[in-house]
């Protein structure tokens, strides 16, 4: 299991154990964390589980793959420097503690 | 002694208590008549899935594959090749994409709705889903109009197997057949005269200057025909089965349209049609006390990772206010269905149509005749009464 901190649009922080490889996505919706939709289930083909990543760690992430580039493009709420979409990263023991942000609207 | 066969008619007809068994007792089980190990429980599934390195898709992904199909569709490959595949095709069922497919669909659904108008009595499946999927597929793909009949009943009858040999039996391998022969006509008229579709796109589309081989055009068409209709002409079934059986499920849906959505989704949950797929072990791997070999086959049973108390409360109460999230009902990770956004969409066009002309409905046979299928579960004759 790894840590994350998913921090809902109402502010509320939830510390979810996360199973490992599982996606920072598959994560939130198992557990219920608000502001994820991930509708496309996993697939990198819909924008609705977009994020924003504790800024200092970012650089830690795999970086994104273009067809999650061309999706970012797309999202409904504010595109910034440290946005991903949480169904393309996984959940490893590096990850632990990562506090990931959600935002106000998924679309 | 416990067993679970996914081609007994007992299975076909109600696989949840087989499920719950599973789940409890026997979370990771060696079915001697599938030949595979099934996984039960929606964690197990959801890890399996997300790790394609060792559960692979490329053998085949269904229960009981298709001649030559493993290694050349998006859902009999791995990535990287089929990230690459799939980038070729999403972009066309992406929602932001799916807009000016609304409106067709609205026509489509209310003259299948319309046609309705006055009986007392009709199978749904025949009389209404199964006209409005193949109108809407031959619309999303462009294809050409005359066949649809044929196309729809050979690809419901390719995705069966058979109880008997446990196999794909000469009828089902003939519709499969049919289906690849119509698929490659749709394919060389394209190429001949292509036009702004997903067809003419896809087959002349290359992957790092490299076109696409004429089996992956050839297979990926054909199995895109295969689930844009049986796969969603059976969801329907199942919707409507569900809300005929729910008379406050149905008045809350038929009152407030809005609330279609979480009809769906619950019942995507509930009882989707795409209940088991199979992959194939890159390695040895060792779960609940289990080892499974490299080579050896997996059922992923999605619908009974849909049904875990350890993840739903309450899994066996159908409850449209649950708003279920992270349901397998489309699988999920790499594979998940290429078709969602266009599904939820169909459907909730064509149940807002339908519930306009027959708001009351209940089904007439306390027992269906489920479809033998080793991957997939609906019912081939669903009877409705209206009221």
């Amino acid at each position: 299991m790894v840590h994350i901190i998913y921090v809902e649009p109402s502010g509320n922080r939830r510390r979810v154990d996360v199973t490992e490889e599982w996606s920072l996505m598959q994560g939130a919706t198992a557990n219920d964390v608000d502001g994820i939709v991930g509708e496309c289930g996993g697939s990198c083909a819909c924008g609705t589980c977009h994020c924003y990543i504790e800024e200092s760690r970012f650089g830690e992430l795999p970086p994104p793959s273009a067809a999650e580039i061309d999706m970012l493009d797309g999202v409904a709420a504010e595109l910034r420097p440290n946005s991903r979409l949480s169904c393309q990263i996984k959940a490893t023991a590096a990850l632990e503690g990562l506090v990931v942000t959600l935002p106000e609207t998924q679309g | 002694m416990f067993t679970f066969d996914p081609y007994s008619p007992a299975v076909d007809a109600d696989p949840f208590p087989f499920y719950k068994t599973l789940r409890d007792e026997h979370p990771c089980f060696w079915s001697q008549q599938a030949g595979m190990w099934i996984l039960s429980r929606y964690a197990d599934i959801v890890s399996a899935g997300q790790n394609w390195q060792t559960y692979s898709s490329a053998k085949g992904n269904l229960m009981t594959e298709l001649p030559n199909r493993a290694g050349a569709t998006l859902g009999t490959t791995d990535p990287p090749r089929h990230d690459r595949l799939r980038g070729l095709i999403q972009h066309a069922f992406m929602k932001r994409n799916l807009e000016s497919l609304s409106e067709p669909i609205r026509d489509i659904a209310r003259t299948a709705a319309e046609a309705l108008r006055g009986s007392d009595r009709f199978d749904f499946i025949d009389d209404f889903s199964s006209k409005f999927t193949v109108r809407v597929l031959f619309a999303a793909l462009g294809l050409p109009l005359g066949d649809e009949q044929t196309v729809r009943d050979k690809a419901v009858l390719m995705v069966q197997s058979d109880a008997h040999t446990r196999a794909k039996g000469p009828e089902h391998i003939a519709a499969y057949n049919w289906m690849q022969d119509y698929a490659a006509k749709v394919i060389a008229e394209r190429r001949t005269r292509p036009q702004n579709d997903l067809i003419s796109h896809f087959s002349m589309a290359e992957i790092d200057g490299d076109r696409l081989n004429e089996r992956e055009v050839l297979l990926t068409t054909t199995t895109l025909i295969m689930a844009g209709i049986e796969s969603l002409g059976g969801f329907m079934s199942m919707l409507a089965l569900n809300l005929a059986d729910r008379a406050e499920a149905r008045q809350a849906v038929v009152n407030s349209p809005e609330l279609l959505p979480d009809a769906i989704e619950e019942s995507l949950r509930f009882n989707t049609s795409a209940q088991r797929f199979r992959r194939c072990l890159q390695k040895d791997i060792t779960l609940h006390g289990q080892t499974m070999r490299e080579g050896d086959f997996v059922c992923l049973a999605y619908g009974s990772g849909n049904r875990d108390e350890r993840q739903f409360p309450n899994p066996d109460v159908y409850d449209i206010k649950r708003r279920p999230r992270g349901h397998l009902g489309f699988g999920g990770g790499v594979h998940a269905c290429l078709g969602t956004a266009i599904a939820r969409l169909a459907v909730r066009i064509a149940f807002d149509e339908f519930h306009k002309i027959v708001p009351n409905y209940r089904r007439t046979q306390e027992h269906l005749a489920w479809m033998p299928s080793s991957t997939f579960r609906s019912p081939m004759l669903l009877e409705l009464t209206v009221h």
